[in-house]
């Protein structure tokens, strides 16, 4: 058996978590037997391999593992933006197996937020209305001012994306993220392309969003450092998960070095 | 090696087996890897390489279409009037006796010369209830004939000292179904005869068969034939005599002192001034018809050839810019600056081959077919498409040009980058507020809308040349439109507005007043107008034409002139009224003064004002008051004949008494000419039409299709994230459409103006002398272009909206820029 569940921790916020008439807490995804399979010429790739997981509110969870062992595929397909080819996943009383397009699409635009290592703002638009994109389609969204000044960039709204550094640019992926208060902040590599100064930041900013709104957030790093942010860590290996590892208490962001 | 097709085995190339090769060798045909690069990428792009070539295939396929009818039209003729003996100068006379013929052949520069009779034939044919004319012309019996010999398609010549048996014309012949053997009743000079059809023939001088001077063909009502001499002669009172000179002036001589010459000694024997071939009607027409070719065959290519060469400069860079990492790998593999940016011409030469191939398929299939039309017209022993293969390497040549100078700019700026900068992901776009938002109306738009409008001015170049390729494409459709419109309005303003007689009558000679009112006792005849026709030389400076001056009344309410808005002009009681189109040739403008050679009786020349100018469409014409010709010619009222409205009651009893005038020579039904026109000039203008409509829409469509796959493939990325952001496919579909609408809509007004002054530059590069197009532009051309390019567009936009379902979300946003 390569999976393991463990109950996480109590998250280190005071952010409300539902739970059921027993008491214990409802996870906001369960996954089991996830699996997912890409054809490649004759064979075939098991990006994933019959993962069981849970995942619950605020939690603020650190995928690790080498290229190729999964992480970036399971981060995919709970964000909606994938499909598994066997298994389960729901997200609260949402099958996201069976969802459709629209349904998907929909789950992307109310509870999901995405942040990618190479940023992907809109280069046409300024930081604030990168965020407006967002503010524009969701259904209780902060202000685009209120979702910068989290990520301490008020003072940069009005720039354009090449009027800014690589670190402010990941900060406005997160204020665009975070916006419309997604329950899920899913993060693929967010300093993957920042130095560390800058990646402190950026790391911080999350886990300020975290703390803040109690959105689950997952990130993915090859960077072992940044699991000591977490409330747990989940090693990865060909599809499985290896290992959870539950941080006795997490460390903040500041005081991480690489 | 880099490109091109080695046969060896170098390890560094990938083996592509070829069984047929293989069957024959013993090695394998390799493809140098950045040529199958080539292929891979081209495999990828294939929507938008069709595209563009589709689009460029148009334009050389009206270029090799309208360069090789040029070709056979020129090169038919030329070998036609050469192995056939076309004359070089033209003169008839009163009468001139035989013996006159070797002082004309010992003229100064005279090559060959012949003299003939010819006379005017009115026929009785069975099934048409008006009569039909033509020319009667004589084929020597005596001698060889050295000019104007003719091609017999069918049958043979009259046999010597045979009696009745004539040859006659194709397009004739064909009108009616004659075949040799068959028999027509004719009236030669008076006399009623049976003639006996023994040939069909064509002759260079009746290349197009139509009465001197028609600009259009009724060869169902006007023939021409060909008679022994002899018999011929007497039948026209001509025993022992001429009444007409055809003359081949040697290659090296000036033909001006010939017909110089010939006029003087032909003066005393009432010979009318001779003219060369510049003035002669069926030479010119076919002139006229090769210029208006070769107007069309520079104009539309040169259009379509442009929005090419944007469109594949646009693909292109945008490929460039795409392939940057690759550029930089190549480059930090080894290869030159040279061979990366060899590589990326090959796909402009890839494109350029495609349109080639295709737009010389579909030209030579167009030509094939436009060319059977133009046999209609034009009667040549044979006219076949001769393709003109030049045009093909010249073709290739501008349009591989044009994709050259679309390219070059992104390669250079490509491999002038160093390897590992190119390596490095690109920083975001620069972008700035909009125009709109500098002038604070941000609140007024959209975001989407903010985003096309700044990409719009980040790039304004690739939006202007998007936005003109969108604009041509809007003006070509209006071109059509305005020919059928121009057609359209022609026959009414010829045959509705200026011509309210429904028959003209000419006379065999001119007749009395008495005549004229015998012609108004016909039948039938509720109104008749005299007209008097004298042939005369118009000359004004170093310019003239010989044409007919046509006296009318004063008040004439048949035969009506009219200005360019087709308001009447009445006539001045001195003075003459030309088509402006005269006007343009003779070089001269209301008040200056003319000098007219008359040609006919005591051959006055005399001087007279231009009073003004009137507007027509076909043919060249200079008008008088009747009186003031008449007091010109100093003659009494003599008539040429008459414009005539008859009471269609009347119709059949009408046409049965001038079968039987032995004087009329000849009898213009308006009706049938419109019927014929339609049939025939209808026919090629439909054709012409549907061909550029066609046309228009393939580049239309094309432009869209193009211009939205590269803003797809530009934005895919914003695209992407706004779906992973949780839009729907509408909505990010709506921010990929809206750049473009935009720039659809600001090329609509630019492509109607565009259309115009195309539109404009094509009816004035088909005005002739024979025919003219007025410039007439309706709502309904304009409305139908916009349709054209709205549909286009929404099509385009339909199927590159399919494309964003595949918008492969995870590979982009992965992907650095």
């Amino acid at each position: 058996m390569s999976t393991a569940i463990v109950e996480p921790a109590e998250p280190s916020t005071g952010s409300p978590t539902r739970t059921d008439d027993n008491g214990a807490r409802q996870p906001l995804f369960t996954v089991r037997g996830l699996t997912k399979i890409y054809p490649s010429g004759e064979t075939e790739i098991r990006a994933l391999d019959g993962v069981d997981l849970d995942l619950f509110p605020s939690e603020l969870i650190v995928l690790l593992g080498a290229s190729g062992s999964g992480k970036s595929t399971l981060l995919n397909i709970l964000g909606g933006l994938d499909t598994p080819t066997d298994g389960t996943l729901t997200y609260r009383d949402l099958d996201l197996t069976s969802a459709d397009e629209d349904e998907l699409t929909r789950f992307r635009r109310d509870s999901v937020g995405f942040i990618f290592q190479f940023y992907n703002l809109i280069p046409s638009l300024t930081a604030r209305e990168n965020v407006a994109l967002i503010t524009e389609i969701a259904l209780d969204p902060m202000t685009s001012e209120e979702a910068l000044a989290m990520v301490e960039l008020d003072d940069r709204m009005d720039h354009f994306p090449s009027q800014m550094s690589g670190g402010q640019q990941q900060r406005v992926a997160i204020a665009r993220a975070i916006a419309k208060r997604p329950e899920v902040l899913l993060c693929d590599e967010p300093t993957g392309a920042l130095d560390v100064k800058t990646g402190i930041t950026v790391l911080e900013a999350i886990e300020h969003v975290n703390q803040t709104l109690g959105t689950l957030t997952v990130v993915i790093t090859h960077n072992a450092v940044i699991a000591d942010m977490a409330d747990r860590v989940i090693y990865l290996s060909d599809g499985h998960i290896v290992e959870i590892r539950e941080n006795k208490s997490r460390r903040p962001v500041r005081s991480l070095a690489w | 090696m880099v490109g091109g097709v080695a046969v060896g085995g170098a390890a560094s190339h990938y083996d592509v087996p070829l069984r047929m090769t293989a069957c024959f060798f013993p090695r394998r045909i390799v493809i140098a890897p950045l040529d199958l690069k080539l292929l891979r990428d081209l495999g990828k792009m294939k929507g938008q390489v069709f595209a563009v070539s589709l689009v460029m295939a148009c334009g050389l396929a009206m270029m090799i279409m309208s360069r090789s009818l040029i070709l056979s039209l020129e090169s038919t003729r030329d070998a036609y009037y050469r192995e056939h003996r076309f004359a070089d100068v033209f003169c008839s006379l009163k009468r001139a006796p035989n013996a006159l013929r070797p002082r004309l052949a010992r003229i100064s520069g005279v090559a060959a010369v012949e003299t003939r009779v010819t006379g005017k034939v009115t026929l009785d044919l069975p099934g048409l209830a008006e009569p039909a004319d033509g020319t009667i012309l004589s084929l020597p019996e005596d001698r060889p004939q050295q000019l104007h010999l003719l091609f017999l398609r069918r049958g043979r010549l009259p046999a010597l000292g045979s009696h009745n048996e004539v040859v006659v014309g194709e397009a004739f012949a064909d009108a009616h179904g004659f075949r040799p053997g068959n028999e027509i009743d004719a009236i030669i000079y008076g006399a009623r005869q049976r003639l006996k059809i023994v040939g069909i023939a064509l002759s260079p001088e009746y290349v197009f068969e139509a009465r001197a001077g028609e600009a259009l063909p009724d060869n169902k009502r006007f023939g021409v034939f060909w008679m022994n001499e002899r018999e011929l002669a007497t039948a026209l009172e001509l025993d022992g005599a001429f009444n007409n000179v055809i003359v081949d002036v040697a290659p090296s001589e000036d033909i001006a002192p010939v017909m110089a010459d010939l006029d003087r000694v032909l003066a005393p024997y009432g010979g009318l001034v001779a003219y060369g071939r510049r003035d002669h009607a069926s030479a010119v027409q076919l002139d006229d018809e090769l210029m208006i070719l070769r107007g069309l065959s520079v104009a539309f290519p040169a259009v379509f050839l442009s929005i090419a060469a944007f469109m594949s400069s646009a693909v292109l860079s945008r490929l460039v810019r795409l392939q940057r990492e690759q550029i930089a790998q190549l480059k930090a593999f080894g290869y030159s600056s040279w061979q990366v940016g060899g590589h990326y011409l090959k796909f402009a030469v890839v494109i350029v081959a495609l349109a080639t191939v295709i737009g010389g398929c579909v030209g030579l299939f167009l030509g094939k077919n436009v060319v059977v039309l133009y046999h209609q017209f034009y009667k040549f022993p044979s006219l076949v498409l001769h393709p003109d293969w030049r045009m093909f390497g010249v073709a290739f040549v501008v349009s591989a040009g044009a994709a050259f100078l679309g390219v070059i700019g992104a390669v250079r700026q490509a491999v002038k980058l160093p390897p590992a900068e190119a390596m490095r992901p690109e920083p975001p776009a620069d972008y700035q507020p909009s125009v709109l938002e500098r002038l604070g109306l941000t609140h007024l738009v959209s975001t989407s809308f903010r985003m096309a409008l700044r990409n719009l001015e980040r790039k304004p170049w690739q939006a202007f040349f998007t936005a003109f390729g969108l604009a041509l494409a809007t003006g070509i459709p209006i071109v059509p439109g305005s020919f059928r419109d121009a057609i359209d309005y022609l026959l009414t303003f010829q045959w509705d507005v200026a011509q309210r007689q429904n028959v003209t009558v000419t006379l065999l000679e001119p007749g009395s007043a008495s005549a004229m009112s015998d012609l108004g006792h016909l039948p039938g005849v509720m109104s008749a107008e005299p007209f008097r026709s004298v042939p005369a030389r118009l000359r004004f400076g170093h310019h003239s034409r010989r044409l007919a001056i046509t006296g009318l009344p004063r008040d004439a309410r048949l035969n009506r002139l009219l200005d360019e808005h087709a308001r009447p002009v009445e006539l001045p009681s001195d003075g003459l009224l030309l088509s402006a189109k005269l006007a343009e040739i003779l070089g001269c403008k209301p008040g200056d003064t003319l000098r007219l050679e008359v040609q006919e009786g005591r051959r006055p020349v005399r001087e007279a004002v231009v009073q003004g100018l009137i507007t027509d469409y076909t043919g060249v014409a200079a008008y008088m008051e009747i009186e003031a010709l008449r007091r010109l010619m100093r003659e009494g009222g003599t008539v040429s004949g008459a414009h005539l409205s008859v009471d269609t009651a009347h119709w059949k009893s009408f046409l049965a008494e001038v079968k039987e005038a032995p004087r009329i020579a000849s009898l213009g039904i308006k009706e049938a000419v419109r019927a014929s026109f339609l049939k025939s000039t209808g026919d090629m203008i439909g054709t012409i039409t549907a061909i550029y409509f066609t046309f228009a829409i393939i580049v239309s469509f094309g432009v869209v299709y193009n211009s939205a796959r590269i803003a797809l493939s530009e934005r895919s990325r914003d695209l992407a994230t706004l779906r992973v952001m949780g839009f729907s496919h509408r909505e990010v579909a709506a921010v990929l459409i809206g750049e473009l609408a935009l720039l659809t809509l600001l090329a609509l007004p630019a492509g109607l103006w565009i259309g115009t002054q195309l539109a404009t530059f094509i009816v004035t590069a088909a005005s002739t002398e024979t025919i003219r197009m007025p410039l007439i532009l309706t709502t309904k051309s304009y409305a139908s272009a916009v349709i054209v390019v709205l549909t286009s567009a929404t099509l385009s936009f339909a199927v590159v909206s399919r494309r964003l379902h595949q918008l492969d979300l995870l590979g982009v946003l992965k992907a650095r820029e």
